[in-house]
């Protein structure tokens, strides 16, 4: 709070430093470029009360030729990633085009048939949507039917769901971690324990899934235990319930990844200036004290941009994993967007379908990033953009 | 810091020694011996025969800097062999032309030609498996018509009519399946088709039943299970016994799913029954012994017959417990299973145990005649192996197809060195010594040594000399040879010269019978194109994940109907239809060939 109202109050002060700036230089033709440039600076930094038009003239001037050519090496570096950008981020986007066509290998790019939004068409199955809305009248069991009876569909909400529930499980198993392992007084247990909780991260998914399928199989050792205490007579085939597939999912994805992740937070938190824990301290704030008030509030900027960013990443719940663990049996939860491309797309040298999903996944993406980072910034949050 | 730094780089340091000691033991050993003297030998006497066959005989030597690299790629899983191999060596040195294969792993064969369609990236030969039709359409293969008038070998491996079954709708041959073609007379012992199998010990305990239905099969395990619970092994281990086991790990789950078309008496067809007598075609999944077969299982399974495991298990998973000796039975393709299974039972003694396993062809009551095992060459016009259009030197590897036809090369991929993998007795028949045997079983070995070029065009049958078999599997009196004892017995037992006999499958040639045979060379072309290419997708993803859980089921009756709707909801008519279509197509080419 104490922070906020600073702020505000140096804006004021600025506000009104500034307009009276302002109108010297207006009255001023010829002012310096370092003038010009500090107000170009300050105006953005301090949302100064200069009207759009006069901020635009300031920041016209400073492009002089003179600018350019000290500049020239920034120039130079800009432009590469520009150009890499373009290159390899908006000309692939040409591509797109294959999901309105019919696209055949034979013909190409340049002379497959056009097709409109058949393909879209076709993975949604509109139509048993619709029926479902005609004969239930419900808008809710015509969804449940049209999750049930299409495959697209409920590649979707797995993906969604297991995305959410991946991220909601590996986000705060990191933050405890991270802030766990800062309370371990012991320099070299928590080095060590740093350390090896992050080393799964380097193993490839069919490792850890294999070590998955493994323990969790008749013999493995998850059912020795609960053989051993009698929790269950016979052997728990996990892999054959549908509902314990989401769960073993969000598991693996804890355990590969929490370490990790939590390397940004343990940076975060040492950044943390320790007079304030002193200060917390003098308070009469325990332990639990100072995580509450001192630790939690001052990494919450690292956490908010980092969720925003895992929510783009939301439809990336994972393709390895799925494949790799998933079966016939648990099929209807298991499979994703990106296996759906896989058997319907590329199984079926059906790119243009493959390229629809890609497409939707894409815009879904965007969508969901758009949307959660304009949330936080409602909240007052740092944001993104 | 410095510290680390030292340890780090003597750790890489040791890491690259120990490779480099690893390769050097794993090549220079066996090389030079071979170099030395073998290939001499071996060159003189195949030299002769083929001399006196009047066949085409390789005697140009190549000097190493005119030896071509090819690559190749194969949409099967296999082992790569390991570079320098010896056999690879000499028939590079022959033939001038060295060809790297790679293999699919992970994926199914049309994921792996689809990925490799979109990156562009193509072997110089390749046999994409069903996904031959996309490599065509994307125009990536090189036409065979010009090179089969120049090289006769390759002319040679099919007859017109054949060769006709290969063309596709511009009028041209792309790709010439490898397998299943036989020279000469036949000399198979194997059966390398699908077959209930089961472990030679169950039989020899039961005292040799005769086992013709799927209840005697099931009647027998429960007993054998009644009474052997667990086995030790060869090292003193105790094995838990699983009677049955399924495998349905993805595009594998034909295991669980195709039986009914041969319990009804019916080929492999793969995708759907034919019946002969009306010519029209009949959906398997639907008969009514699809629903006698799944309930079978149904109460085999709640009985604990089958294991408990078998929706999970992966296909790496089902190997091993079949490697360990522990299933006494299951359905599978002789492919899908032996060919890993044989060489570790026999290292590892089980097979002296009587692990190993027999096939049965069996039916559901009241069909008399089968045919699990299929008599004469079925041409499988849907696949095979092509040169590719970024091979720049499209004349070598055609040269090289036909120049790996030539006998004395085909005798160095199947048989090996004269000398060190084979020996010629004074009638000019080929036969190994145990040691041979011993070695060639050894999968090192084999990495180092054998190049079979297993997925280039080949022979079976016999041998251009006129004696022996073209492959060492198909030689009678190295098929004798290699047996263990308790499956000797067994088939002295059921008076069977070979597995084919154990099955007793109808003995016609399934040309003769079945003209249009088989349809799973038109299904697995299938795509999203057609409606029937739509449904046969769904329909696949429908059965599996209803197929485990029909079988797994408490209440069969009621979720055999549930299967039923969900199936139905596919819309099978498409596919049926369609197949129906390509059956009529078939069969008026093959009265128009008459």
């Amino acid at each position: 709070m104490a922070y906020e109202d600073q702020f505000v109050n140096s804006g004021a002060a600025g506000e009104t430093e500034y307009n009276s700036q302002a109108e010297v230089n207006e009255a001023e033709a010829t002012a310096d470029a370092y003038v010009v440039e500090n107000y170009a600076k300050e105006a953005y930094e301090h949302k100064s009360s200069l009207n759009d038009e006069q901020i635009k003239q300031l920041s016209k001037k400073r492009i002089s030729k003179g600018e350019l050519k000290r500049q020239s090496v920034l120039l130079i570096i800009g432009a590469i990633f520009v150009l890499y950008g373009i290159l390899f981020y908006y000309l692939p986007l040409a591509g797109w085009i294959m999901a309105f066509q019919n696209f055949k290998l034979k013909t190409g790019l340049l002379h497959s048939k056009f097709v409109g939004f058949d393909k879209f068409k076709f993975m949604f199955e509109f139509d048993t949507f619709e029926y479902a809305l005609e004969t239930s009248g419900n808008i809710f069991s015509a969804f449940k039917t049209w999750i049930n009876n299409v495959v697209f569909v409920r590649t979707i909400r797995n993906t969604i769901g297991m995305g959410a529930l991946n991220l909601v499980t590996t986000f705060i198993m990191a933050i405890v971690f991270a802030i766990l392992l800062n309370e371990v007084k012991n320099k070299l247990g928590k080095r060590l324990v740093q350390t090896i909780s992050y080393l799964p991260h380097f193993l490839s998914w069919i490792i850890v899934c294999g070590i998955i399928h493994d323990s969790l199989s008749s013999t493995g050792i998850i059912n020795d235990v609960l053989r051993f205490f009698h929790i269950v007579d016979d052997s728990y085939n996990f892999f054959a319930h549908p509902a314990w597939f989401w769960p073993i999912v969000a598991f693996s994805n804890v355990w590969k990844e929490t370490g990790w992740n939590a390397i940004i937070y343990l940076a975060a938190i040492t950044a943390i200036d320790p007079s304030l824990y002193e200060a917390a301290e003098i308070d009469g704030a325990g332990r639990w004290g100072k995580i509450r008030y001192i630790t939690l509030p001052s990494i919450s900027p690292t956490i908010v941009i980092l969720l925003v960013m895992n929510i783009g990443f939301l439809l990336n719940a994972g393709f390895e994993v799925q494949y790799l663990l998933g079966n016939g049996l648990v099929q209807d939860v298991s499979q994703t967007i990106d296996i759906y491309v896989l058997n319907w797309g590329v199984g079926q040298t059906d790119y243009s379908l493959g390229t629809a999903a890609g497409i939707f996944k894409s815009v879904v993406a965007i969508l969901l990033i758009v949307i959660s980072n304009s949330v936080v910034k409602k909240l007052g949050q740092e944001s993104l953009f | 810091m410095k510290m680390k730094k030292f340890i780090a780089l003597g750790m890489a340091g040791m890491l690259s020694a120990a490779t480099l000691v690893g390769c050097d033991n794993g090549n220079t050993g066996v090389v030079t011996p071979v170099d030395g003297e073998e290939v001499g030998g071996g060159e003189d006497v195949s030299g002769g025969e083929a001399d006196g066959s009047g066949n085409l005989v390789t005697t140009t030597e190549y000097a190493d800097d005119e030896i071509v690299d090819f690559t190749m790629f194969a949409a099967m899983p296999g082992s790569e062999i390991n570079d320098g191999n010896d056999i690879q060596e000499i028939i590079a040195k022959k033939t001038g032309v060295r060809v790297k294969e790679t293999w699919l792993t992970g994926q199914t064969a049309a994921e792996a030609v689809g990925s490799i369609l979109a990156s562009g990236d193509l072997p110089d030969f390749i046999d994409g498996g069903d996904g031959m039709k996309e490599l065509y359409e994307a125009d990536t293969l090189v036409a065979w018509d010009p090179y089969l008038e120049k090289y006769p070998n390759l002319k040679e491996m099919f007859s017109d009519y054949e060769w006709d079954m290969f063309r596709q709708d511009d009028g041209k041959i792309y790709w010439a399946n490898v397998f299943n073609n036989t020279y000469g007379e036949s000399k198979a012992t194997g059966h390398n088709d699908e077959a209930f199998w089961i472990q030679v010990r169950v039989l020899e305990w039961a005292g040799y039943p005769e086992i013709k239905t799927m209840d005697e099969y099931f009647d027998l395990l429960e007993k054998y299970y009644a009474e052997n619970k667990s086995f030790q092994d060869a090292e003193g281990n105790t094995i838990n016994i699983i009677p049955y086991t399924i495998l349905c790990d993805d595009w594998r789950y034909f295991c669980l799913e195709n039986a009914p078309q041969f319990l009804d008496g019916y080929p492999n067809d793969g995708s759907v029954i034919v019946d002969p007598k009306t010519m029209k075609i009949v959906d398997y999944n639907t008969t009514p012994t699809a629903k006698v077969y799944f309930s079978k299982l149904n109460e085999e399974y709640n009985k604990g017959i089958v294991d408990k495991e078998f929706a999970t298990q992966t296909y790496d998973e089902y190997i091993a417990k079949l490697s360990t000796g522990a299933v006494l039975g299951m359905v599978d393709q002789n492919w899908d299973f032996n060919y890993t299974i044989t060489p570790i039972f026999a290292t590892s003694g089980l097979a002296d145990l009587g692990c190993e396993y027999v096939p049965l062809g069996l039916t559901v009551e009241g069909v008399t005649e089968q045919r699990w095992h299929t008599y004469g060459d079925t041409v499988n016009q849907s696949s095979g192996c092509a040169v590719t259009t970024s091979c720049e030197d499209p004349d070598r590897a055609f040269q090289f197809l036909n120049d790996i036809l030539n006998q004395d090369i085909h005798d160095l991929r199947f048989w090996g060195v004269e000398g060190v993998d084979y020996l010629v007795d004074e009638d000019g028949m080929f036969y190994r010594t145990q040691e041979m045997r011993d070695k060639l079983n050894d999968t090192g070995y084999k990495a180092s040594h054998v190049c079979n070029y297993s997925y280039m065009p080949q022979w079976l049958g016999t041998s251009k000399d006129g004696k022996n078999a073209m492959q060492p599997a198909e030689q009678a009196s190295e098929f004798y040879a290699g047996l263990s004892e308790p499956l000797s017995n067994c088939f002295k037992a059921y008076n069977a010269g070979g597995y084919p006999d154990m099955i007793g499958s109808v003995e016609d040639d399934i040309n003769a019978t079945h003209p249009w045979f088989p349809m799973w060379s038109w299904s697995n072309e299938l795509n999203n194109d057609t409606a029937g290419g739509v449904a046969w997708g769904k329909m696949g993803e429908t059965k599996h994940k209803w197929l485990p859980k029909v079988v797994m089921a408490s209440d069969f009756e009621k979720e055999w109907s549930s299967y039923m709707d969900a199936y139905n909801a596919c819309k099978p008519e498409d596919f049926l239809n369609e197949a129906q279509e390509v059956l009529d197509g078939r069969m008026e080419a093959y009265e128009a060939s008459k």
